[in-house]
């Protein structure tokens, strides 16, 4: 059966009730694919499309507050640079109108490109319940391993939350792919540093799951970006990901592409840092 | 099991029961015969599927026919008027923008909604919104031309 509330309270209740056996689809930029390769949807899907106000974005406290149906177009339009360069890189205009960032957390594929900015921007998912409420889990905490998150078979996601957005020293992001736009990332990274010198480093691609390089940004700590700590890094970078063999790349070029990207990554913070200074 | 779908299609109402899992492409396409729209790759690669819904360019590969209920869809049999052609369709003929043709109709809907957006796209811009969809005869060119020519003339 096909549900399509126009409250998320609704849908909430709907995914309460059926549990695993009904599927949420959002933007279906992922989940149709499977189906016009022949996977059913199932028999229940909960379609979010018809929630009003999913796509919201509010502010509270100094924190920006993503609704889970909110699209990569949306983000693209952000003032929070490596978000919206991320959104920018998705697919094409027809995928980033369609496409949700609970779509892209919930599906949690290793190379998911909003999966990688919001880790390197100290986000948060809510993940509610129908009677249990909602609870906020660090992004860090919610990939569990290869396409598992913490969402459990009854809940939806509900928000995610950015930290202090207005306060960040300066972001950045870096793609490798094939081509320049309908990109599946070989590799892409992030990196956000807050005033306190505190840098959040973020590969997507290299691992079962979109990561925080944890080792490496302490490692880089809160001081200086010196030419000899962004070398250290990036050699740190290369040791800590988790990256395959497949169709895409090979394990050892994306291991150097996050070398690279590092140096990048944190060339492009300290130019920014030093703008604002 | 079906979807009673309410919607409104090229500015028609449209009312019909639709199986739950039909795309919105096979929908057009197979029930209500606009073949106009095609399909190719069926995963948002291509871009040959769009339509646009609400103004905005989406893959009707990759959308369920459910899933536009409430929502205005417009095809390239929308685009023309009668027998008279939208700009953007004359500026395609005009600079020989197609080839085999299968990716025009997505091309179309594409730069039609740029341009309803911001008739004075520059070419980035215009790039940038042409970028999901993909040309195999690699007419870029006449393409992007066809579109700056109707940016010019207004009224796409």
């Amino acid at each position: 059966m096909f549900h399509r509330p126009a409250t998320f309270a609704k849908a909430l209740a709907i995914k309460a009730d059926l549990g695993g056996r009904v599927t949420p689809l959002a933007g279906g930029t992922d989940l149709i694919v499977g189906l016009n390769r022949g996977t059913s949807l199932g028999e229940e899907v909960l379609d979010l499309s018809g929630v009003a106000d999913y796509g919201d974005i509010d502010t509270e406290n100094g924190s920006l507050l993503l609704r889970g149906g909110v699209t990569f177009a949306r983000l693209a339009r952000l003032d929070i640079r490596c978000l919206a360069d991320a959104a920018r890189s998705v697919g094409g205009p027809q995928i980033r109108n369609r496409g949700t960032i609970a779509g892209n957390l919930a599906t949690a594929s290793p190379a998911g490109d909003g999966s990688a900015a919001l880790l390197a921007l100290d986000a948060e998912v809510e993940i509610s319940h129908a009677t249990r409420g909602a609870r906020w889990i660090k992004l860090a905490d919610y990939f569990l391993e290869y396409r598992k998150t913490a969402l459990g078979d009854d809940e939806l996601i509900s928000r995610i939350r950015i930290p202090a957005p207005d306060a960040l020293e300066a972001t950045a992001w870096y793609k490798i792919g094939k081509r320049g736009a309908v990109n599946i990332s070989v590799v892409c990274a992030a990196a956000a540093r807050w005033p306190d010198g505190r840098l959040c480093l973020a590969f997507g691609s290299v691992a079962p799951v979109p990561m925080r390089a944890t080792e490496t940004e302490r490692l880089i700590g809160t001081g200086p970006l010196t030419e000899e700590l962004i070398h250290q890094a990036a050699q740190c970078a290369m040791t800590e990901v988790r990256p395959i063999d497949d169709w895409r790349a090979s394990a050892d070029y994306r291991r150097a592409m996050c070398g690279v990207l590092t140096r990048r990554l944190l060339r492009a913070v300290r130019a920014d840092s030093e703008g604002k200074g | 099991m079906a979807w009673h779908l309410e919607c409104t299609i090229n500015g028609s109402a449209v009312e019909r029961d639709v199986p739950e899992d039909v795309t919105l492409l096979s929908f057009l396409r197979d029930h209500l015969g606009l073949t106009g729209t095609k399909g190719a790759c069926l995963e948002g690669e291509c871009g040959s599927c769009t339509v646009l819904l609400d103004d905005e360019p989406a893959c009707s590969c990759l959308v369920l026919a459910a899933q536009v209920h409430g929502r205005r869809v417009t095809t390239v049999e929308g685009l023309a008027h009668g027998d008279r052609l939208a700009t953007v369709q004359e500026k395609f003929v005009e600079t020989g923008a197609a080839q085999c043709g299968y990716c025009t109709p997505g091309l179309l809907m594409a730069a039609k909604a740029l341009l309803e957006r911001n008739p004075d796209a520059g070419e980035q811009e215009l790039r940038v919104a042409l970028e999901g969809n993909i040309c195999r005869c690699t007419g870029y060119a006449s393409i992007v031309e066809a579109v700056q020519l109707a940016a010019r003339e207004g009224n796409p």
